[in-house]
């Protein structure tokens, strides 16, 4: 007995852990995230703002004398500029409601219990896991006007063939079926989810009532999906607006300027041209309309959930 | 008309048979409660009723039609769900009249019909809310006053009380069997609460095990329980048990030895038994089974008394009050004609009812 009372009464830290280094024991505890958010987010932001408002010195490869807004207002009279702005707002336009649509019904098509369900979820993966840039390569090869297999099945339809990277409305369909093939399955993943969270009895009720499948899924799954297609899109939205990688690697921008989205542009302005203080204006430009749109995306989506 | 015929019922989840062969003829009019405890049955034979599950064999008929292979809109049928089910975007106007909709009835009916069930379960100033803006109660009475618009030949309800707290369980229940007796439709009702069977039904069905045990009225099941497990199931406070040996047919030997000396004879030839009485049912008297009091509850017009009996804890129930301390010895008699005899097994294990209003 005395035994056990001398061990706990030794095991006591000698003195009361003080509020000091309870901080210091929670900070250590933060430190390496707030280093690695620090290094690798917040940095890299205030040096391209910093650099946007300054003109660009090669030599010590950071800010020289600061000019204020200048770099802003050459960027705003580039016209190559807002040109890459629309294409990339045709590409969002026309891409995100395409995925989000066709993901939604696809996993409200394939959710029905039947015995091939997760051989098919599992082959839905696989082009998320394909690097974008091979993705773009493969696609390149699929959609190669001479010898691409996609010419050569439309030949069969009497279509074609199409030049798929030489003409501008074309290329920028081939960048959208190449997004799309890559991101549907995200979002087939993410409806399928909410699918299968939805009250099951809801819809026996509807069953019981004499709902048929067309009302069933208008009058009850659209209306309780509501809140996570909204938040679907917002998601899709913030990855569709870094669109790059497929670009560089299926179109490089072209024909002409038909694909060039305004990531390429920055990208190019800054490492082609090395234009460093304009590009870095341009980024901070879309960064800030990225947050605006996002704040009125996340808005709206939270008056539609209020709604249903 | 709104019969309900189930023939020879059987259900199985790939080799597991959860219904075993059930058989129960329901009348038009009739108001019959299928309880038992969870997992014997009772929710699955109802879904089977609706449509919702697939029948493995057996028939089940509807309107004298066999709506084995008929969709669950077909079988004129109208279901209340424990979960209420409510269409959460649909303001209580659109739930109720959802299934007029789809039917294409004309809207002046849609609105004269919807408006006929409000005013039935007293919904009228929420018919423009949404689901989530009610309470739980106010969710189940649009719950039934979806099933009330249709006009059925059958209502189904599937543990509708099981969401509410107590005290609205027990109004609910009266308004429950207010609508019936109003609207005179064929209603089956699911439950585990043998309360709510026993006060809403006008037959109980008790099912254990994916078997019926036992079909009677209330007072049938509570005076002539055919089973142990009706006897445990049935009746609350729940029957006293007592397991022995009959020496003769009025001396019951308990395991402990304590012979007990009983009013009336097995009229069976058992040598082994097992006797029930229920709580209400001892007199507390100045000769008797001397019984040691370990525990008195008075809730005012009744009191309860735990005792010890040979070593075995009984109930009792007597009416009024009791001067009767803990520690003290109590003398019990019962009634002849109250006591049951089965043969001896081990009591079902029933699940403990909760908060019996």
């Amino acid at each position: 007995m005395s035994n056990d009372t001398g061990k706990s009464v030794r095991q006591r830290p000698a003195l009361h852990p003080g509020r000091s280094s309870d901080l210091l024991v929670r900070w250590s505890f933060m430190f390496p995230a707030i280093l690695l958010l620090v290094t690798m987010l917040a940095y890299p932001i205030f040096y391209t703002i910093d650099i946007s408002f300054s003109r660009f010195d090669i030599a010590s490869f950071g800010a020289g004398e600061w000019v204020g807004w200048e770099n802003y207002i050459e960027v705003i009279d580039d016209y190559r500029f807002w040109e890459s702005l629309k294409v990339t707002m045709i590409y969002l336009v026309i891409a995100l409601p395409l995925q989000v649509v066709l993901g939604f019904g696809i996993a409200y098509l394939i959710n029905a219990e039947w015995s091939g369900r997760g051989v098919i979820r599992a082959l839905f993966i696989i082009p998320m896991v394909v690097a974008p840039v091979v993705a773009g390569g493969m696609w390149r090869m699929i959609l190669d006007p001479l010898w691409g297999i996609m010419n050569y099945w439309l030949g069969f339809l009497g279509i074609g063939p199409l030049d798929w990277f030489g003409d501008p409305n074309l290329a920028m369909a081939a960048i959208i079926i190449i997004d799309t093939w890559r991101w549907t399955p995200f979002i087939v993943l993410i409806a399928t989810a909410a699918l299968l969270a939805l009250p099951k009895d809801v819809f026996e009720a509807a069953k019981i009532d004499g709902a048929n499948w067309w009302s069933t899924l208008w009058s009850v799954a659209v209306p309780l999906l509501v809140p996570v297609i909204a938040a679907t899109f917002v998601i899709r939205w913030l990855g569709a607006v870094k669109m790059f990688d497929i670009v560089l690697a299926a179109t490089y921008g072209g024909p002409g300027k038909a694909t060039n989205v305004i990531n390429l542009f920055i990208y190019e302005e800054a490492f082609r041209s090395l234009r460093f203080a304009e590009s870095a204006a341009m980024a901070v430009i879309v960064l800030v309309l990225t947050m605006v749109l996002t704040g009125i995306f996340l808005r709206a989506s939270r008056k539609l959930e209020e709604l249903f | 008309m709104g019969t309900v015929q189930i023939r020879d019922v059987r259900k199985s989840y790939g080799a597991v048979e959860v219904l075993h062969g059930v058989s129960i003829d329901i009348e038009d009019g009739e108001f019959v409660a299928l309880v038992g405890p969870s997992g014997c049955g009772k929710s699955t034979l109802l879904r089977m009723i609706a449509g919702l599950e697939d029948i493995t064999g057996g028939e089940i008929l509807i309107s004298d039609r066999v709506v084995n292979g008929v969709a669950p809109k077909d079988r004129d049928i109208a279901m209340v769900f424990q979960n209420y089910a409510l269409y959460p975007h649909m303001n209580v106007r659109d739930n109720m009249g959802f299934a007029l909709r789809q039917r294409r009835v004309s809207r002046t009916e849609i609105v004269e019909r919807v408006d006929n069930a409000a005013r039935i379960l007293g919904l009228e100033p929420l018919l423009d809310r949404k689901p989530r803006q009610l309470s739980g109660g106010q969710r189940q009475r649009v719950a039934m006053g979806r099933a009330i618009v249709r006009n059925p030949n059958v209502f189904l309800f599937d543990e509708p009380l099981s969401n509410l707290d107590a005290k609205l369980r027990v109004q609910m229940r009266s308004e429950i069997k207010e609508l019936h007796q109003r609207l005179k439709t064929t209603t089956i009702y699911v439950t585990h609460d043998q309360i709510e069977a026993m006060t809403l039904a006008d037959r109980v069905v008790v099912m254990n095990g994916g078997i019926i045990e036992q079909v009677g009225s209330p007072l049938e099941l509570y005076d002539n329980p055919a089973s142990l497990f009706v006897a445990a199931f049935i009746g609350s406070p729940p029957m006293n048990f007592l397991e022995g040996d009959l020496i003769n047919k009025t001396n019951f030997a308990l395991d402990d030895g304590t012979v007990l000396t009983l009013p009336v004879a097995d009229s069976s030839n058992r040598s082994r038994a097992t006797i029930g009485i229920r709580p209400e049912h001892f007199t507390i008297g100045d000769t008797g089974w001397p019984a040691l009091v370990s525990v008195i509850e008075p809730t005012g017009s009744e009191t309860q008394i735990t005792a010890r009996l040979a070593g075995k804890t009984i109930r009792v129930l007597i009416r009024g009050r009791t001067s009767t301390r803990p520690g003290e010895t109590i003398h019990l008699n019962v009634d002849p004609q109250l006591i049951h005899f089965f043969d001896a097994a081990p009591v079902p294990v029933v699940a403990e009812l909760e908060d019996v209003a």
